[in-house]
């Protein structure tokens, strides 16, 4: 891909009150969908929130095209880039239809009958306060409210996460159905598989393997990136497997997965740098011997 | 250990929930799948008497006990004891500023338990933690440590069976593994009866022998898991199963 990415992340620090908790993150938002994916405290939201220009890099740069957030026009930067939260995000006060109109510039307030319809909402529940509608339409209308200023990128953090399957799928549909470009923030494998051509895996404030979304689930060069997917149950399928142990105090130095990894050796006590390898990046000293176990799962 | 028939949970008038049979033997995993508002919850809280502004009825015993008529004193034998209840997020239920070690021999000795040392590290170890985590708070702990510790609790108690409304929807997927992991040896081990709450189907499907799916408070369909995850009759288990994504 030549095109300039709409946002890069250059070796960004990130944390707070002077303790880093994302570590030197090399990033780029690239088309056709990108996801985050670990688990609770990996960094992946303050990461988010770095690239919504919510948080202040420690060192390091976010790039919004060929400038840094710094510097760049933070009014065409907020119309470009929109959030979407869970939808607890909504003022319980407000009539959902005054949310979206809210987010629209004065002149074009006659436009929230259209935008509910753009996320497949009656434009009749505009009258609807949050608590009057189901999960589903609330966060339907989190995606309106967002779509208002025609971004060019949503940044989902876990926006179906709180949702019944059936009405996750729907939501679904509809996010993959926009032509808007997006960076999702998830720890659902699935729900990445289905939206993001590329994926970018975090683990204790660090990236630990980035490619694509079919590779890397199936075959993945990182021992977390594998025990993430063995962790998750398939229908009629063996129980999950827990790879490692699952909860361990991160390592003070060296890879940050060595507590917990199965494949740990004398080598890890020195931090693997990230590096190119079939077709991904991959931060691990083991990772073409994962790669070749993968490789004889599937034959 | 479970045994139900015809049970109807009713609020004002209006049926929350209709189990006509459900059965959960020794050893057995049964769970009850379905979205929010199906009366899944409702159904495993009323199985221990713990709806006091519903109106219940129908035939429920627990370890042997009527709950449906039970003295409040009968219910308390069996409630946390024989019977424990596992919720999603026990951190929220634990009082943040006492240890973890403290809670337990409090629950054991509410209950005329052993409160011995041995007797708590041992059940700590049973599900897979280390006993230093009793000198720690509910805060100092993860989402999994805290769930594990609550089914040490249970078992500490004596539990033959454990009601588990969404055990791990709050965790990670590694560590949803370990829980599920440690539930499973628990029944083998233990024959320790478990009655499972949950939406997620795949996760059901790995570890239930049996399958209630239930949608706006009835049983729509039930039958040994592999039969109704594999080959669902109802158009609303399918309708659950291909949304899965």
């Amino acid at each position: 891909m030549t095109a300039m990415p709409l946002l890069r992340a250059e070796r960004v620090t990130l944390g707070y009150g002077g303790r880093a908790v994302v570590h030197e993150v090399s990033l780029d938002v690239t088309e056709g969908g990108v996801g985050l994916i670990g688990e609770s405290g990996s960094g992946k939201t303050t990461l988010a929130r770095a690239f919504l220009g919510l948080l202040t890099p420690m060192s390091g740069n976010i790039w919004y095209g060929n400038q840094t957030l710094k510097k760049a026009d933070l009014r065409a930067f907020r119309r470009d880039v929109q959030p979407v939260f869970q939808a607890e995000s909504l003022d319980p006060r407000m009539r959902v239809g005054a949310s979206v109109a809210e987010a629209l510039p004065r002149a074009e307030r006659h436009r929230v009958p259209e935008l509910l319809g753009q996320v497949g909402l009656d434009p009749e529940l505009a009258g609807r306060r949050p608590h009057q509608l189901s999960g589903g339409q609330r966060q339907r209308v989190v995606i309106a409210r967002a779509l208002a200023v025609s971004p060019r990128l949503l940044i989902l953090d876990e926006p179906t996460s709180a949702l019944d399957v059936t009405v996750q799928a729907r939501v679904l549909d509809l996010l993959a159905g926009l032509g808007t470009e997006r960076l999702l923030i998830t720890h659902n494998l699935a729900v990445v598989r289905r939206l993001c051509r590329t994926s970018h895996v975090m683990f204790a404030g660090r990236l630990v393997e980035s490619g694509p979304t079919a590779d890397l689930l199936a075959r993945p060069a990182h021992p977390y990136t594998r025990a993430l997917r063995d962790a998750v149950p398939r229908l009629g399928g063996a129980p999950p497997r827990a790879r490692g142990r699952a909860e361990a105090a991160p390592a003070g130095s060296g890879c940050p997965f060595r507590p917990r990894c199965p494949l740990a050796v004398a080598a890890c006590e020195s931090a693997p740098e990230p590096r190119e390898l079939d077709g991904r990046r991959v931060a691990c000293h083991r990772a073409e011997d994962v790669l070749a176990a993968a490789v004889g799962e599937v034959s | 250990m479970i045994e139900v028939r015809d049970l109807r949970v009713r609020y004002g008038g209006r049926l929350a929930a209709h189990v006509p049979e459900l059965d959960v033997a020794a050893g057995e995993c049964v769970a009850i799948v379905g979205e929010s508002g199906s009366g899944k919850s409702t159904t495993l809280l009323s199985l221990l008497g713990l709806l006091p502004d519903a109106d219940v009825s129908g035939n429920v015993r627990v370890c042997g006990v009527d709950v449906l008529s039970a003295s409040p004193r009968e219910l308390r034998a069996v409630r946390g004891a024989r019977a424990a209840l596992v919720i999603q997020s026990p951190q929220a239920a634990l009082s943040p500023a006492t240890r973890l070690g403290v809670l337990m021999r409090r629950a054991l000795r509410l209950h005329g338990r052993d409160a011995g040392e041995r007797v708590m590290a041992e059940a700590v170890e049973s599900v897979l933690l280390d006993p230093a985590i009793l000198r720690r708070r509910p805060h100092e702990v993860s989402g999994g440590q805290a769930q594990r510790f609550a089914i040490a609790l249970a078992i500490a108690l004596g539990a033959e069976v454990i009601l588990a409304d969404e055990p791990t929807s709050a965790l990670d997927v590694t560590v949803q593994a370990e829980v599920v992991g440690v539930l499973r040896r628990l029944r083998e081990e233990r024959g320790l009866a478990l009655l499972l709450v949950s939406h997620d189907l795949a996760l059901v499907s790995t570890i239930a022998d049996r399958v209630l799916v239930m949608r706006d408070g009835e049983v729509v369909e039930s039958g040994p898991a592999g039969r109704v995850l594999a080959e669902p009759s109802h158009p609303y288990t399918r309708e659950l199963l291909e949304a899965l994504p």
